[in-house]
């Protein structure tokens, strides 16, 4: 018996041979009542949310339109005369994020050292663990909010909050990092009686070092925008100028704005992708 | 024979001197004052009492404000997802033969994405006036920027041999990319719009600082009001709704990954 | 490098007990001395505690019962500084070598002055001249000083285990511990290897341990040989005394090719 036949199917056609090979029973098509539940489920809460908002969305109708209005308003031509203060703003916003980033690397290092298992007591990296988790959970603005509802609004401040949301990744990236690392090496320093210190400098970090630098450019990428957004809600830079041109509907120096806004932030990401693409491969490209 | 000791030393000083400098200037240009900030706090310490005692009688007032939140998340999420989907098949040279347009897909979003969400928010508020509505549209453009992204991207890394017989059938690319390369990404595409619905709760909470609605608009008005135990409370309600969520949505895309 | 006479130390066991939390026993009633400048190799199946035993020596493996002294240093009593400094004279090389393979080799090996160099030197790298000289007379001994600068993951097996006992001998160990040092290299490295180690117990004097897998590296370069078994000591004698029976009893089957490095190498 011809163990290789193909499954045959009624409409071939007068197939010869067909009456030779081993009659075959089409199996049912599979059902897949879970799948088909969750599918049904997000389009319920889907619907449910398209259909409950309190939008109109008649209004989307005039949209278009109305944004190539703006657009026009914006871009054709953008107010060039106001493109050195806004460059100056820019980089106020890149020297809160930068600070920021400085900031927060300066104190979730150690922390981040004393939340890696077998380095810290449980009793001290547990809680840091929950530390690292509720800060990431909390949006930066809203960390923000809270620390410049305290101290006031100024870009200091801003560099503040942009650490103290620095802390949270920056915390759980580097205990992750570090438990990754082989443990051999931190076994020769312990063998050769180092102190945890000395384990640290060169057990893991040599095995860390490249991944935690890639880390923190990462987190400046993600900070420069966070900065813009800070600016927004009063803390300076950017985000406050482009907020009181928007509000004073001055639109050809809001076009200027965004422009030096998508420049800076692309030119800053292609810069720091660079330097994270030599770092992790030990080679420019 | 000893080797010479190669002096790379300096190398390493020079990037910890081009940190530090930039550090300074960065702190002349925010103008750090510790001393103003020490004085702010203990000034503050009051407030901070405050903070630390949520007015749960406020939980009420914010529900709907917390639902619009949610609604917006979705919302946005459904449509940037959607949006998205085809403009990654064109912004990947697997499944778009024409290298210009994928170029011109890519750019674009690559400016639409270098703009963050709140900055979006602010601007629309303007041109459709505030409320949920430019709220949705500000998440929408951040989504369909990062959607294509992480959706092209996972297509380039897509087996290419189904799509060629695919192709050698004489289907037309659209067809062929139908048939051979979305069932690959699919499992791929429900993770990420996963992510991009994290990424929305969060965004969603704050936009409305902007006037871009949800529990943002409420943070703004109690900000305004100095009403420090509802502030804490909002916070509160952020932090149980981001980690629910995450929580669940972790779980299901670990299922949908293996 | 300093004359080690003075600084040799001998290893008593007594009693000694090694229970893993869950019950398994690593180790049962050991009573062992090893005196100073003895080259020693411990043979047994992979489970039968030879790694347990070289690392109670130096406290990775803290002890649940009896007791082992260092020269005049005891264990467990010893703990903290005591336990660091009980460690810092006593060197130990690997299996897997446990080299930082993206620090340089001269990196690798000034861990080895970890101990006794000031904190802020050790943890900015600013070695002071001396450890760096004590690390390239090491480094010189095992014969890759040439190597000195170059990242300690490019270099072959062979060369990374051989910087891992200059690691230990820039230390200036009394004894020198070494957990199956050629069990992740091939046959003609592992001699290599395996000369280095029989040349600094005889030429420093130092004390070594080594655990070994294989039953003619051990007769060859183990003056004394132990036998392990189910966490027990069943043998303890001379290489020559060590005869087929002997093998048997330690391995609980009579021998194979894999036991053996040569036999093996054919394979």
């Amino acid at each position: 018996m011809s163990a290789a036949a193909p499954p045959v199917r009624g409409k071939q056609g007068p197939d010869t041979d067909i009456r030779a090979r081993p009659v075959l029973v089409r199996p049912a098509r599979p059902r897949r009542p879970g799948a088909r539940l969750v599918f049904l489920a997000v389009t319920a809460v889907v619907v449910l949310a398209f259909w409950s908002v309190d939008i109109d969305w008649s209004q989307l109708a005039g949209f278009p339109a109305n944004l190539l209005r703006y657009l026009g308003l914006m871009f054709l031509p953008p107010d060039l005369s106001t493109l050195p203060s806004a460059f100056e703003a820019t980089v106020l916003s890149v020297q809160m994020a930068w600070l920021g980033t400085v900031l927060g690397i300066v104190i979730s290092l150690p922390l981040s050292f004393l939340a890696t298992a077998g380095v810290g007591p449980a009793w001290v990296r547990w809680p840091l663990r929950g530390l690292f988790s509720l800060l990431r959970a909390v949006p930066e603005v809203v960390i923000a909010v809270l620390i410049l509802s305290v101290t006031g609004l100024t870009a200091f401040t801003g560099a503040l909050a942009i650490a103290v949301g620095s802390v949270g990744t920056l915390g759980k990236w580097g205990y992750e990092a570090m438990e990754g690392a082989e443990r051999g090496p931190s076994e020769a320093v312990r063998a050769a009686g180092g102190s945890t210190a000395q384990m640290l400098r060169w057990g893991m970090w040599p095995s860390v070092q490249p991944e935690v630098l890639a880390f923190w450019l990462y987190r400046f990428e993600i900070n420069v925008r966070a900065s813009a957004i800070l600016g927004l809600i009063g803390a300076g830079g950017i985000g406050k100028v482009l907020a009181d041109n928007v509000q004073f509907r001055i639109w050809d120096a809001v076009g200027t704005l965004l422009i030096v806004v998508v420049v800076v932030t692309v030119v800053i990401d292609l810069v720091s992708g660079a330097l994270r693409r030599k770092i992790i491969t030990g080679a420019w490209r | 024979m000893r080797p010479v000791r190669p002096r790379t030393a300096w190398k390493g000083l020079l990037v910890l001197a081009v940190v530090a400098v930039i550090t300074v200037w960065a702190g002349f240009g925010v103008q750090v004052d510790v001393g103003a900030l020490i004085k702010n706090f203990s000034n503050a310490a009051d407030k901070v009492v405050l903070l630390a005692q949520p007015d749960y009688g406020f939980f009420p007032e914010t529900l709907s404000a917390l639902a619009q939140t949610l609604q917006m998340a979705v919302i946005a999420t459904a449509a940037g997802a959607a949006i998205g989907l085809p403009l990654s098949f064109l912004a990947s040279r697997v499944t778009d033969p024409s290298r210009p347009l994928v170029a011109v897909v890519r750019s674009v979003l690559n400016v639409v994405r270098s703009v963050p969400d709140l900055l979006y928010a602010a601007i629309l508020v303007t041109i459709v006036g505030t409320g949920a509505l430019s709220g949705v549209i500000a998440l929408v453009l951040f989504n369909v920027g990062i959607v294509v992204k992480l959706i092209s991207e996972a297509i380039d890394a897509v087996d290419r041999g189904p799509l060629e017989a695919a192709l050698a059938t004489g289907a037309t690319w659209v067809r062929a990319d139908r048939a051979a390369v979305l069932p690959q990404i699919l499992p791929v595409y429900a993770s990420q719009t996963l992510y991009v619905l994290e990424l929305n709760v969060r965004a969603s909470t704050v936009i409305g600082l902007v006037g871009g609605g949800g529990l943002g608009i409420l943070i703004d008005q109690v900000r305004t009001f100095y009403r420090y135990h509802q502030l804490s409370l909002i916070i509160l309600e952020i932090l149980v709704v981001v980690v629910l969520l995450e929580a669940a949505s972790s779980w299901l895309r670990k299922r949908l990954v293996s | 490098m300093t004359s080690t006479g003075d600084r040799a130390a001998d290893i008593t066991f007594r009693g000694v007990g090694v229970s893993y939390p869950g019950g398994v026993r690593g180790l049962q009633d050991i009573d062992l001395r090893i005196p100073a400048g003895e080259m020693v190799a411990v043979v047994g199946l992979s489970g039968a505690g030879k790694s347990t035993l070289v690392r109670t020596i130096n406290g990775l493996v803290p002890i649940t019962e009896g007791e082992i002294v260092v020269g005049d240093r005891h264990l467990p009593a010893s703990r903290g500084r005591e336990l660091r400094e009980l460690r810092s004279e006593i060197g130990m090389v690997f299996q897997s070598f446990n080299l930082a393979r993206r620090a340089r080799v001269i990196d690798n090996v000034l861990m080895g002055r970890l101990h006794t160099a000031p904190t802020w030197r050790t943890l900015l790298g600013a070695w002071s001249r001396d450890d760096v000289e004590l690390a390239m007379q090491a480094l010189e001994r095992v014969g890759i000083v040439d190597k000195a600068y170059v990242k300690a993951g490019n270099l072959s097996g062979g060369q990374q285990q051989r910087v891992a006992i200059a690691r230990t001998l820039a230390q200036q160990p009394k004894i020198v511990l070494a957990d199956e040092p050629v069990a992740s290299l091939d046959p003609p490295t592992s001699h290599t290897v395996m000369r280095d180690l029989e040349r600094i117990n005889a030429e420093l004097g130092i004390t070594v341990v080594i655990n070994l897998h294989f039953l003619d590296l051990a007769r060859r370069y183990g003056r004394r040989l132990i036998g392990l078994r189910g966490g027990r000591i069943v043998f303890d004698g001379t290489g020559e005394e060590a005869d087929e029976q002997v093998f048997a009893d330690i391995y609980g089957r009579s021998l194979t090719g894999e036991d053996v490095l040569e036999a093996r190498a054919q394979l």
